[in-house]
């Protein structure tokens, strides 16, 4: 790995350069009259169909790092790394439920982050600025994971003793970004997403080929992950699950499901949406890369079922994340190999995009103009939000480069756990103003304390004494995933501390938003939001849904 | 105020919708029913192709329950949209008009 294998990197160095070049083009696609508006900059002008929407969320939701770590976990434990299948099995059936619901509430009022919604639901800049707090918190340290993706190719094309790649590709990227917003990832998502369909469907077909078929691929990964942990002094893995380790598996899977839409970087994606239906179609599509997924994780006993990569791995210091990378290198004539360099690369290029818009739209509309220049006008806005996003990825690059690479991996973990504590608030929003805003904050914070206590009190396996070693914890008896743990709590506070509230007639926050703006159905690209006294009298009209507000 | 039953949309497509959902998700969650090896489906043991073929199985559930769930046709009346479906006849910098 010493050695750089030209012919690979050659691959990946230009299509690196077509995806800068695409990036920076999109600044003209379908270009708005008026690019210096957080709604062209920070959601790509509100206008993508079902087809661009299905590329931009498909793009934005299977990240690099997902292809590097969910085989990884797969290479060092088996089947528990199959959660990730569990969990896009869940997912989309259960966002079909509310996402379009968010979306409506979003375009007639305008809202560009979850935040702005519960700021304008629940009348309070308490609530709202910690759902942004949240967002910002956990999206950071997945744009760091993005470069950690980016590292595991760049160590097996031989550039691993050197950050420079890695800083040249940032500021590639954080320039295309400024330039361009949600265009540029929506565009050069195309690409990515059929690098990566090309890629996963010929190593599907063809390494099974030459490790003797899917049988012996499966009877050796097998025999490895019975091979005993001299960690822990039991085996590493196996390829079922043990019937302990059934709850920690479901609770992973239901918990990220439950948390993987009030992400940010989701939420942007389906705020950019022209219509409800494009919401809910792509609902029924996008399980077209979860198979997708299914598939990579597979890749994870191929890897194990390769010699060369088992001592590869081990030569990098026992670093699963190389499973892939070293599976391609071994599989692959170079130049296919970059190919599937260069789809997990440009797989990393396009979520940490759209990571930073989000985290610079919740930055700039909840926490720098709810607390300091509420006046601020859309192109003051604009300008706020660019530099956020650049200062975002240069702390992801920083995070990276400085830090130890647990600590990021450490960081996304409780990500996950924290993201999910804004479920309440947004989803439950959605349908109810029944909970109390102060009671949201307060269920807020005791999960958030709860569930960050405990990550840190998990101990690595066969490592008492550290911490954050697993996002899994004994919970009454059954070990299950903390997020999942905290949010029951959250839940439950919520509810003791509205009964409360509602008994000391504790005042409520005014509410701006209507019931049946849930359902509105508006057509083509916003243009100002409309008050709310004129929705309502329009919800009136049909008989089905509510006319379009337009 | 909006009339409380604006939508006509009839409560038994919604629930049947519901319903289809909630296959996919008790499906998925419901672990220690696939956790097993057989039966195998080729070399495939049974935990491994049974999560895999969901994926297909929830794309045609989540879109019978779309169907279900999307705005009923327009009646003849509300026709404003001369051709197509509900959402064909958008320009597309949104004229639909009413």
């Amino acid at each position: 790995m010493t050695h750089i294998n030209w012919v690979s990197f050659t691959i990946v160095l230009v299509l690196f350069i077509v995806v800068t070049g695409v990036g920076f083009a999109a600044a003209r696609w379908r270009r708005a009259e008026d690019l210096m508006h957080l709604d062209e900059w920070g959601l790509g002008g509100r206008g993508f169909g079902t087809f661009i929407t299905w590329f931009l969320l498909g793009g934005d939701l299977y990240t690099a790092y997902t292809f590097i770590a969910v085989p990884a976990l797969v290479y060092g434990t088996g089947a528990g790394g199959f959660y990730a299948l569990s969990y896009t099995i869940m997912v989309f059936p259960i966002v079909l439920v509310f996402a379009p619901r968010l979306w409506s509430i979003a375009r007639v009022h305008g809202y560009i982050t979850p935040a702005d919604f519960v700021r304008g639901r629940y009348g309070s800049r308490g609530l709202s600025v910690a759902i942004a707090v949240t967002g910002i918190l956990a999206t950071m340290p997945y744009i760091a994971l993005q470069l950690v993706g980016i590292q595991a190719v760049l160590i097996v094309l031989g550039l691993g003793g050197n950050d420079v790649p890695l800083i040249i590709a940032f500021l590639v990227l954080a320039a295309y970004t400024l330039l361009a917003g949600l265009r540029a990832p929506a565009l050069i998502a195309f690409i990515k997403d059929t690098l990566v369909y090309v890629m996963v469907i010929v190593a599907i077909i063809y390494i099974p080929t030459r490790l003797g078929g899917w049988g012996h691929i499966f009877s050796t990964a097998g025999t490895h992950l019975k091979a005993t942990n001299p960690k822990t002094g039991k085996p590493f893995g196996s390829l079922y699950l043990s019937s302990a380790s059934e709850w920690a598996f479901a609770s992973l899977a239901l918990g990220s499901a439950l948390a993987l839409f009030m992400y940010p970087h989701a939420i942007t994606g389906l705020f950019a949406a022209k219509r409800r239906d494009v919401i809910r179609r792509n609902m029924s599509m996008l399980p077209l890369y979860s198979i997708v997924l299914g598939l990579i994780a597979l890749l994870g006993y191929m890897a194990l079922a390769t010699p060369a990569v088992r001592a590869g791995v081990k030569a990098g210091g026992s670093n699963a994340q190389l499973s892939v990378p070293l599976l391609f290198e071994n599989m692959f004539p170079s130049w296919f190999a970059g190919f599937g360099y260069a789809a997990i690369v440009i797989g990393a290029l396009v979520p940490a995009s759209i990571m930073s818009i989000a985290a610079a739209n919740l930055f700039t509309r909840n926490i720098y103009m709810d607390l300091f220049r509420r006046d601020a006008s859309p192109a003051h806005q604009t300008r706020v939000a660019q530099l956020i996003s650049f200062i975002v990825k240069a702390g992801a690059l920083v995070f990276v480069l400085a830090l130890p690479k647990t600590f990021s991996i450490n960081l996304q973990l409780l990500g996950g756990i924290w993201i999910l504590q804004t479920f309440p608030a947004i989803v439950a929003g959605l349908y109810t103003r029944w909970f109390h805003r102060w009671a949201l904050v307060i269920a807020w914070a005791a999960a958030m304390v709860y569930g960050t206590i405990q990550a840190w009190r998990t101990p690595a396996p066969g490592q008492p004494g550290s911490h954050f070693g697993a996002s899994t914890a004994p919970v009454f008896g059954h070990v299950i995933y903390i997020a999942i743990a905290a949010f029951v709590l959250n839940l439950a506070v919520a509810i003791i501390v509205t009964l409360i509230f509602r008994a000391l007639r504790v005042p409520d926050g005014p509410d701006e938003t209507q019931p049946q703006q849930y359902l509105a159905n508006p057509a083509g690209r916003p243009t100002m939001p409309v008050p709310a006294a004129a929705t309502a009298a329009a919800g009136t009209g049909t008989g089905a849904e509510p006319p379009p507000i337009s | 105020m909006a009339q409380p039953h604006h939508r006509t949309r009839s409560p038994l497509s919604a629930a049947i919708a519901t319903v289809l959902l909630l296959i996919s998700v008790v499906g998925a969650f419901w672990v220690p029913f696939y956790n097993r090896p057989t039966p195998k489906l080729g070399d495939f043991p049974f935990f491994y192709w049974y999560q895999l073929i969901w994926m297909p199985v929830t794309m045609v559930l989540c879109y019978l329950a779309f169907l279900l769930i999307r705005r009923p046709p327009e009646p003849a009346g509300a026709a404003a949209a001369p051709a197509g479906g509900p959402d064909a006849t958008l320009s597309p910098d949104g004229g639909e008009t009413k």
